[in-house]
C-alpha cells in the first residue's frame, strides 16, 4: 500500500510539473506574441500596404531589384551595411534589417528577384546584427572595461570582413535550391 | 466633390492593402508561432537552463579542438536555451581574451534559427520572415531555406569567432606595446 501511494505521489508530482511548465510556456508565448510580434506585424503591414498601393513597389522592382538580384549587388549591400561607423546605427532592434528584408520579400514574391538569391539575401541584410549592443552584451558576459574597449572595435572591424564573406558562403550554399 | 471622393478612396485604399497584408501575416504565421514557441519553452523549462553551464566551462579551454565548441556549440546552445539577450551571459565562463569573439559569435546566431526555432528571438522575427514570406508567396517551399539558413549560420558564427578572436588579440598587443616602451 505504501509503495502504491509513493508511486501515485511521484506520478502526480511529475504530471503537475509538466503541465505547469507547459501552461507557463503558453503564457510566455502569448505574451511574446502580443508585446513583440503583433506590433511589428502591424508596422510592417502598414509599410507594405503603402508601398504596394502607391506604386513605390513598381519603382523598387524596376530600379532596385536588379541590384539585389546578383551576387555582386548583395555583397556590395552587405559591405555598406557593415561599415564600422554605420553598423552600430543600423543595429537597434534589427528594425532596418527587418524592413529591408520585408521589402526584398515583396520582390521575391513577384519574382522580380529570383528565389535562389533568398539565402545570400538573408545574410546580406544582416552583417550589422548586434553591433549596437556590443558593450551591453559584453557586460552581460561579465567582461572587464578593458575588454569592452578592445571588443567594440574588434567586432566592428571583423564584421566588415565576415559580412561580405557570409554572403558569398550563403550564395555557394544555395546551389540546387529553387531552380 | 468628385475629386474629394477619389482622394478619400485612394487614402483608404492604402490601408485596405495594409490590412489584407496584416491579416495574411496573422493567420499565416501567428498560430504556428504560438504553438511552436509553447512547445520549445516548455521543453526548456523541463530540461533546465543550468545544464549548459558545463559546456561553457569546456569552451574556455585552449587549443584548436575547442574552437568549434566555443564558437558553434556554445553560442547555439546559449541562444536556444537562454534566447536573446540573456544568451550573452554565457560569456562569463570564458577568459577575457575570448569574450569579444564569443559575443560576436552568439549575437550572429540570434537570427539563423528563426525558421525552425522562432522562440529564440520572436521580436526580430521579420529578419527571417520578411524574405521567407516572399518565397512562400512565390510558391516555393520555405523549409529548404530555413534549414540552409541555420546550417550556413553555424559556419558563419565559427568564422566570426575565429576572425574576431584574431583581431582582438592583435589590438590587445598594440595597446600593450606603447605602455611597455614608456617604462
Amino acid at each position: 500500500m505504501k509503495r502504491i501511494n509513493k508511486l501515485l505521489e511521484t506520478i502526480g508530482r511529475g504530471v503537475g510539473r509538466v503541465v505547469g511548465a507547459m501552461y507557463q510556456a503558453g503564457r510566455e508565448s502569448i505574451d511574446q506574441v502580443i508585446t513583440n510580434v503583433l506590433p511589428f506585424m502591424a508596422f510592417i503591414s502598414l509599410i507594405i500596404g503603402i508601398i504596394l498601393a502607391t506604386g513605390v513597389g513598381d519603382w523598387i522592382a524596376n530600379y532596385l531589384s536588379p541590384l539585389a538580384a546578383s551576387l555582386l549587388g548583395l555583397v556590395v549591400m552587405s559591405i555598406i551595411i557593415a561599415i564600422p561607423v554605420l553598423s552600430p546605427l543600423l543595429g537597434p532592434g534589427a528594425v532596418i534589417a527587418q524592413i529591408i528584408g520585408t521589402l526584398l520579400g515583396t520582390q521575391f514574391a513577384t519574382g522580380a528577384i529570383p528565389a535562389q538569391y533568398a539565402l545570400p539575401a538573408l545574410f546580406a541584410i544582416n552583417p550589422q546584427v548586434g553591433c549596437d549592443f556590443i558593450p551591453v552584451g559584453l557586460a552581460l558576459g561579465e567582461a572587464e572595461p578593458e575588454t569592452v574597449e578592445v571588443g567594440v572595435p574588434a567586432v566592428l572591424f571583423s564584421r566588415f570582413v565576415t559580412g561580405p564573406v557570409s554572403v558569398v558562403l550563403a550564395y555557394l550554399a544555395s546551389f540546387g535550391m529553387y531552380q | 466633390m468628385e475629386a474629394l471622393v477619389k482622394a478619400a478612396e485612394w487614402f483608404i485604399g492604402l490601408f485596405i492593402q495594409g490590412g489584407q497584408t496584416f491579416s495574411g501575416l496573422v493567420v499565416g504565421i501567428i498560430p504556428l508561432l504560438i504553438v511552436l514557441m509553447t512547445f520549445v519553452n516548455a521543453l526548456i523549462a523541463l530540461i533546465g537552463t543550468d545544464k549548459i553551464d558545463a559546456v561553457g566551462k569546456l569552451a574556455a579551454r585552449e587549443g584548436i579542438l575547442y574552437y568549434p565548441i566555443r564558437y558553434m556549440v556554445l553560442p547555439f546552445l546559449a541562444v536556444f536555451f537562454l534566447t536573446n539577450p540573456m544568451a550573452y551571459t554565457m560569456g562569463r565562463f570564458l577568459p577575457e581574451k575570448y569574450k569579444p569573439a564569443f559575443y560576436d559569435s552568439a549575437v550572429s546566431m540570434v537570427h539563423p534559427p528563426l525558421g525552425v526555432f522562432p522562440h529564440v528571438n520572436p521580436g526580430e522575427y521579420f529578419v527571417w520572415a520578411g524574405i521567407a514570406n516572399g518565397i512562400t508567396e512565390a510558391g516555393y517551399n520555405v523549409g529548404d531555406l530555413a534549414i540552409r539558413y541555420l546550417l550556413v549560420g553555424f559556419v558563419v558564427i565559427l568564422l566570426r569567432g575565429i576572425v574576431t578572436e584574431r583581431i582582438s588579440a592583435i589590438m590587445w598587443k598594440r595597446e600593450e606595446q606603447p605602455e611597455a616602451s614608456a617604462v
